[in-house]
């Protein structure tokens, strides 16, 4: 009884840690015994270990990590402070979506990455290059998220706060505002994606540091337990960021919880 | 009587996108009386919300002239507060933030909002759910909720478009006495829009029919029935003569509605 319980309260804990497990030790496991393993194009989880603990005693990893980071975090940033007042005044004034969207409707549907050799060319192999790819490639989910759910803000809810003597800035703040909430980070979950594309992009292209460089680095001199190394990282980022996200999604929209269709 | 509302041949019409003009109001007249329960009957479509609209201050009639306590109206006002069919309860805020609400945006300090948010929310019966979100409600308390936030800022006139549409009929019952309670207690002057003759003749002292579209004031039939009125006035005769008598003259509105529509 007990166990089912347990069981019955941690199954998705528990499932996801079983699948997991079982990947890494099967994909060992054939390596070791199955199939001979050619260090030149493929390897193993203990490889890769071994040179995941060997990036982090050197200390190259972290500085890696942090250089990438902070291109990301500044791009992604910048564009959710660009992005939601722009897909809000978009969304609520008729004038601004016909204006705007054309212009963004191209740029959100053609691969921005093309862009990187301008941008290199423009703002440098610095820092300011990354984040301006990173900030093109993440702005776009927020400003067309936002949008939409501007489009759905519900009407009656505009005019309960109007009934009752509130103003254009009520209407923002009180209405739009928190009926985006959801929208937003909805957004966020796609621009996290795009961002992190827009980091190995740029680092892959010209760069001397960061986690993409060390990935493309690795590669070419056919370290590939070191290649492997520097992805599980970048993937436990991801997980991080998009983990965090929910964590502020409830936090953020307290009133959806428990309102799920399943 | 001290007469607070006073419409006098109002005009509306409404021209929607890629469609032909709507006249929802024409020449429409209507007293009401300072604390008077009216209640506004008529066949759907009739302008009767419109009028309600109207009065709140969210429509502006093309022609016409409505005042309040002898003041013209423009806009929303503090004297005037709705109660809406479909409640218009912010999923995001507790059942103490939206009645609040009005008070908040009047510029009420925090303080002095809580305690009377909470003094409505004990009215409407609901202090063991002011930390609740709506959509953890039942429609009877969203409801209520509704009504708390209306009452909160203490309007001399409440406007109640269909408020009891949504529910169902136990609960419907229920709601109207406690209205009528509460309206006992604050005499506060009531416009109500309502499809149910029952509804209508249980709980106001005149009932108004409107006509088909466009809408107009039909016939006025004040309810002598005694108050405080109970559930159990609903089963005599002389309430279901005046159900009769509401009834003769809304069916021909009916009528008219689906002759015109061709149905």
């Amino acid at each position: 009884m007990a166990f089912k319980s347990f069981f019955s309260d941690y199954q998705r804990l528990l499932l996801g840690m079983v699948s997991v497990i079982g990947v890494v030790l099967l994909w060992e496991l054939v390596f070791t015994y199955v199939i001979p393993l050619n260090p030149f194009f493929f390897t193993k989880p203990s490889l890769i270990a071994a040179a995941f603990k060997e990036q982090l005693v050197s200390g190259t990893l972290w500085k890696d990590v942090a250089i990438s980071s902070k291109a990301f975090l500044l791009g992604f940033s910048l564009a959710v402070i660009v992005g939601i007042p722009i897909g809000v005044f978009m969304g609520w004034r008729r004038r601004a979506e016909y204006t705007l969207d054309p212009f963004f409707t191209a740029l959100y549907a053609s691969p921005l990455v093309a862009l990187a050799p301008l941008l290199i060319i423009i703002f440098g192999v610095g820092l300011t290059g990354k984040v301006a790819l990173i900030f093109l490639l993440a702005v776009f989910p927020f400003i067309f998220n936002v949008f939409a759910g501007v489009k759905c803000t519900d009407r009656l809810l505009v005019n309960v706060v109007r009934s009752f003597g509130g103003r254009e800035k009520d209407i923002y703040f009180k209405v739009i505002l928190p009926s985006i909430m959801p929208y937003i980070v909805a957004g966020a979950r796609i621009a996290i994606g795009r961002g992190i594309v827009g980091i190995l992009v740029t680092e892959f292209y010209a760069a001397s540091e960061g986690i993409g460089f060390a990935i493309s680095r690795f590669g070419d001199t056919y370290r590939l337990p070191d290649m492997f190394a520097a992805i599980m990282v970048l993937m436990i980022m991801a997980v991080v960021l998009t983990e965090g996200l929910r964590k502020l999604e409830t936090f953020l929209t307290p009133w959806k919880t428990g309102q799920e269709a399943r | 009587m001290v007469p607070c509302i006073e419409a006098r041949s109002l005009n509306l019409t409404f021209t929607p996108k890629n469609r032909g003009p709507v006249t929802a109001l024409q020449g429409f007249d209507l007293q009401v009386s300072k604390g008077e329960f009216l209640t506004l009957v008529g066949p759907s479509g009739c302008g009767k919300s419109t009028f309600l609209n109207v009065l709140l201050g969210l429509l502006k009639p093309d022609s016409g002239e409505l005042s309040l306590n002898g003041k013209q109206i423009h806009g929303p006002g503090q004297e005037r507060a709705m109660v809406f069919q479909e409640f218009g309860l912010l999923p995001w805020r507790t059942v103490l933030a939206n009645v609040e609400l009005g008070l908040e945006l009047k510029g009420v300090a925090p303080l002095i909002r809580h305690e009377r948010a909470r003094e409505l929310i004990q009215l409407v019966g609901l202090e063991s759910f002011q930390n609740h979100y709506p959509h953890e409600l039942s429609g009877g308390m969203k409801q209520r909720v509704g009504l708390a936030r209306a009452l909160a800022t203490e309007p001399e006139v409440l406007l109640m478009d269909e408020p009891f549409a949504a529910l169902d009929a136990q609960t419907r019952d229920l709601m109207q006495t406690e209205l009528l309670q509460i309206w006992e207690r604050t005499k506060k002057t009531v416009l109500f829009v309502t499809h149910s003759i029952e509804e209508a003749a249980y709980l106001s002292d005149r009932v108004v029919i409107m006509t088909a579209r466009p809408g107009r004031t039909k016939n006025v039939f004040k309810i002598d029935l005694p108050r405080p009125r109970d559930y159990e006035m609903r089963l005599t005769p002389e309430f279901n003569d005046i159900k009769a008598t509401i009834w003769s003259s809304l069916k021909d509105e009916l009528g008219t509605k689906a002759a015109g529509n061709g149905i």
